[in-house]
C-alpha cells in the first residue's frame, strides 16, 4: 500500500486555476518530486496534503488517514516547510526551534543542532532580520528537527546559494538512505533529478506526465554531436543511414541519435570521416520535459 | 482540549498590550474615584442650575452626586467601553486572521495540533485575558474606594462620630445610632466639628439635619428648604454683595458660604442688600454647609453590590465585542478584512451609543448599538438589567461558537 496517495483531487478555482483529476502515489521510502512552472498547482497539491484546505472532489491520504478529516494523525510523521517562510513571532532562531520542539513535544535537539551545523546557520540571529536564505534554512531545520519519516517540502531550495543548496541535496540524500519519504515540489529541473526517484510534472493543474530519473539517466539512445574538419566530410556524412535530430551546415556539425546497441558499428563507420570532435549530449529531465510542451 | 504551548506562545506576544491596557485602565478608574468630591460637584450643579447646559446634560448630572454615579458616568460609560475595545480589536486579530494572513499559522497547524486546539486556546485566552483585565481594575477600584473614602469597610463612621465617641466613651456604632448624645455634651460636639473641620453651629446643625434624615423625618427640613427657596433671590443678591467686598467672584462665593460669616464686613453687606437680618443669614448659611456636610455623607455611600454590577456588565459587554471580533478573525484569511469589520462594527456600536445620548431626535440609535445593553443608569440607579446581561452572555457565546466552527471548516491559504 502506497504510504501517501492522491485520488482524482479536484480543486477549481476558476479562471483555470487549481488542480483537476490529479492522480499519484508515493510509497514508503520514495522521493517524489513534483516539477511545474509557477500557478501550476504544486502549492495547492500540497496545501491538500497537509490538511489545509478541503478537497472539491477527490481525496489525499497519508498512511491510509484522510488528510481533511485528521490532519493532527498526520502530523505526527511529517515535517513540512512551507512555500512562503513566515515566521511567527520569536526574537531568534533559537528561541523559534524550542517553541517548534515545544509544539512537537521534542525533547532532544541533538538532530536539530546537526543540521543547523551541516547548513551553517546561525540561529542566535534576529528572526525578522534574517536573509532569505537564513531564512530557508531555518526553516529547513524546523521541518527536520523531529527527524519525521515523511517530509513535505515546498520549494525548499528558493533563495539557497548553490553551495547550500548542494548542501541540501546531501542533507536530503542523508535522509532518503535512512528510509524516510520525501515529497517535494520544485520548478528546478536539476535539483528534482538528483534527488528524486519519480517526478511528474505538473500543467495547469493537471500531471501531464511521469517519470522514474533512472529512465532518464540510464536512456539507451544517445545523442553525440560531430564537427567534421571539412564541409566534404560533412555533407558526405549525411548520406548515412542514421537518424539526424540537427543539422548546422555553416558549422559542419550534426547531432545525431544511436541506440547503445548501435555504438559499434557507429564508432566503425566514424573511422572514414576526419572529425574535429565528438561529445555526447546528456539527456536531462528539462528535455525530457521540454518534448512534452 | 487547550494546548499548552500555544497559550504560552500567545501570553508571549499578547502581554505587554495587556499590561499597558489594563494599567491605564487601572489609573484612570483610580483618579476618578480619588478625586470625587460630592461637595464639589454638588456646588457645581447648584451653578449650572437653570443653565442651558444644565437641560443639556440631562439627568446624567444629576446621577454624577454619588461616586458610583459619576463612575457610571465617566468611567464606565466611556472609558471602560473604549479602551477594553481597542485591545480586543488589536489582540483578536493577531490571534488568528493575522496569523493566517502571514502565513506563521503554517507552523502551528504542521504540527499535531488540531485545528479546534488551536481555535479553543485562542478563544480562550481572549476572553480569559478580558476577563482578567476587569478583574484587576475592580480590585484597583475597591482598593482605591477603601483607602481614599474609607467607603468599604473598618472606618464606616464619620470622622466627627469617631472624634465624640472616644470624649463620651461610648461605642461608636452606639453613637451613631444616636447623635444626640453627641448634642447633648458640649466637649463632644466640640471635637466632633473639629474632626468634621466646621464650626460648631454648623455642626450643631448637620447633626440635627442627620438625625431628622436617618428617622425619616425629611419632609419637615423639606419645607423649610421651601421656605429657603422663597428668599432665593435676596440670598443670591447678598452673596453678590458680600462677594464685592471680599473681592472674589460670587459662583466661588456659593460653593463656599463660610467666607460671608467670617468675615463681618462681608456679612453686614450681605444682611443690608439682601434686607435679611443677620442671624437669620447666618442661619441659612449655616443650614446650607449642614446639608453639604450631609450631601458629602451620601456621596461618599457606596454600593459594592453595584459596583460589582457595573465591571461584569462592562466585561459582559466587552464579551460580546470580542466575540465580534473574534468571529471575523476566524472567518477571513487577510488582516484587512477581518480588522475592516472586527474592528468596524465595534466602533459603529461605540459611535451609535455616544450619539443616541446627544439628543432625543438622535436616541434612535441606540436600538443599533449593543453597548445600549450595557446600562449604566440602571444598574447604579436600580434598574432592572438582568436580562440584558443574559442577552450580551448569549451573544458573546454564540459568535464565538460560530467562529470556532467556521475556522475548522475552512482553506487556509499556508
Amino acid at each position: 500500500m502506497p504510504l501517501i496517495e492522491i485520488k482524482r483531487l479536484t480543486k477549481d478555482y476558476g479562471a483555470g486555476r487549481g488542480v483537476f483529476d490529479v492522480n499519484l502515489t508515493v510509497e514508503k521510502g520514495e522521493v517524489y518530486g513534483f516539477v511545474g512552472t509557477n500557478g501550476a498547482g504544486k502549492t495547492t497539491t500540497i496545501r491538500h496534503l497537509m490538511g489545509f484546505i478541503k478537497p472539491q472532489s477527490g481525496g489525499a491520504s497519508v498512511g491510509g488517514v484522510d488528510c481533511w478529516r485528521d490532519p493532527a494523525k498526520i502530523m505526527k510523521r511529517v515535517g513540512y516547510i512551507p512555500g512562503e517562510i513566515a515566521f511567527p513571532d520569536e526574537a531568534t532562531g533559537t528561541s523559534f526551534f524550542k517553541r517548534q520542539a515545544d509544539l512537537l513535544g521534542l525533547r532532544d535537539m541533538a538532530y536539530a543542532d546537526y543540521i543547523t551545523q551541516k547548513l551553517q546557520l546561525d540561529p542566535t540571529a534576529n528572526l525578522k532580520r534574517m536573509s532569505k536564505g537564513m531564512k530557508q534554512k531555518t526553516a529547513i531545520v524546523a521541518a527536520l528537527m523531529a527527524d519525521p519519516e515523511i517530509l513535505i517540502l515546498d520549494e525548499p531550495t528558493t533563495g539557497l546559494d548553490p553551495l547550500m543548496r548542494a548542501a541540501f541535496v546531501d542533507i536530503l540524500n542523508d535522509e532518503k538512505k535512512k528510509g524516510k519519504t520525501i515529497f517535494m515540489s520544485s520548478h528546478m529541473f536539476e535539483e528534482v533529478e538528483d534527488t528524486c526517484d519519480k517526478v511528474a510534472f505538473l500543467k495547469d493543474g493537471k500531471i501531464i506526465a511521469s517519470i522514474s530519473t533512472e529512465e532518464i539517466k540510464h536512456k539507451q539512445e544517445k545523442t553525440f554531436k560531430i564537427e567534421f574538419a571539412t564541409a566534404g566530410d560533412y555533407t558526405r556524412f549525411l548520406a548515412e543511414p542514421l537518424t539526424f535530430s540537427e543539422q548546422r551546415e555553416a558549422q559542419n556539425q550534426v547531432l545525431v541519435t544511436i541506440h547503445d546497441s548501435n555504438i559499434n558499428g557507429f564508432t566503425k563507420l566514424l573511422r572514414g570521416y576526419r572529425i574535429k570532435f565528438i561529445t555526447e549530449i546528456k539527456y536531462s529531465l528539462e528535455k525530457y520535459f521540454k518534448t512534452l510542451y | 482540549m487547550f494546548s499548552k504551548p500555544i497559550l504560552k506562545q500567545t501570553f508571549k506576544s499578547s502581554y505587554k498590550l495587556w499590561v499597558i491596557f489594563t494599567a491605564i485602565l487601572c489609573v484612570i478608574s483610580a483618579v476618578v474615584i480619588s478625586v470625587f468630591d460630592p461637595k464639589m460637584i454638588s456646588g457645581m450643579m447648584k451653578m449650572l442650575e437653570g443653565t442651558p447646559m444644565a437641560e443639556m446634560a440631562g439627568d446624567r448630572l444629576s446621577s454624577m452626586t454619588s461616586l458610583l454615579g459619576m463612575l457610571s458616568q465617566q468611567f464606565y460609560g466611556m472609558l471602560a467601553a473604549i479602551l477594553p475595545m481597542i485591545y480586543i480589536i488589536i489582540t483578536a486579530n493577531n490571534l488568528i486572521a493575522s496569523q493566517v494572513d502571514r502565513g506563521s499559522m503554517a507552523y502551528l497547524l504542521s504540527t499535531p495540533t488540531k485545528r479546534s486546539t488551536v481555535v479553543r486556546t485562542q478563544a480562550s485566552f481572549l476572553i480569559g485575558s478580558v476577563f482578567a483585565m476587569f478583574l484587576v481594575v475592580t480590585i484597583v477600584g475597591l482598593g482605591t474606594v477603601q483607602l481614599m473614602h474609607h467607603a468599604l469597610w473598618g472606618e464606616g463612621y464619620t470622622p466627627d462620630v469617631v472624634a465624640a465617641a472616644k470624649v463620651l466613651d461610648v461605642d461608636k456604632a452606639d453613637l451613631t445610632d444616636d447623635l444626640s448624645l453627641i448634642l447633648d455634651n458640649e466637649e463632644a460636639l466640640a471635637t466632633g466639628a473639629d474632626a468634621r473641620e466646621i464650626e460648631t453651629d454648623v455642626y450643631t446643625m448637620y447633626l440635627t439635619l442627620k438625625m431628622a434624615d436617618d428617622t425619616g423625618e425629611l419632609p419637615q427640613f423639606s419645607e423649610q428648604a421651601g421656605q429657603v427657596g422663597d428668599m432665593q433671590n435676596q440670598i443670591i443678591s447678598g452673596i453678590t454683595a458680600a462677594a464685592d467686598v471680599l473681592g472674589v467672584a460670587p459662583a466661588d462665593l456659593m460653593s463656599d458660604m463660610g467666607k460671608i460669616k467670617a468675615n463681618s464686613a462681608a456679612l453686614a453687606a450681605a444682611a443690608e442688600t439682601s434686607g435679611l437680618p443677620e442671624p437669620l443669614l447666618v442661619m441659612m448659611i449655616n443650614s446650607q454647609l449642614a446639608s453639604d456636610e450631609l450631601a458629602l455623607d451620601a456621596g461618599i455611600e457606596f454600593s459594592v453590590k453595584d459596583y460589582l454590577m457595573l465591571n461584569l456588565g462592562a466585561f459582559l459587554l466587552m464579551f460580546a465585542i470580542s466575540a465580534i471580533s473574534f468571529l471575523f478573525s476566524c472567518i477571513f484569511n487577510l488582516s484587512k478584512n477581518s480588522l475592516a469589520l472586527g474592528a468596524g462594527i465595534p466602533i459603529a456600536f461605540f459611535v451609535f451609543q455616544i450619539m443616541a445620548q446627544i439628543g432625543d431626535s438622535l436616541s434612535g440609535f441606540k436600538y443599533l448599538s449593543l453597548n445600549t445593553l450595557f446600562d449604566t443608569n440602571a444598574i447604579v440607579n436600580g434598574g432592572s438589567y438582568a436580562v440584558q446581561f443574559v442577552v450580551l452572555a448569549v451573544i458573546g457565546v454564540v459568535l464565538y461558537v460560530v467562529g470556532m466552527n467556521r475556522f475548522q471548516q475552512k482553506d487556509l491559504p499556508l
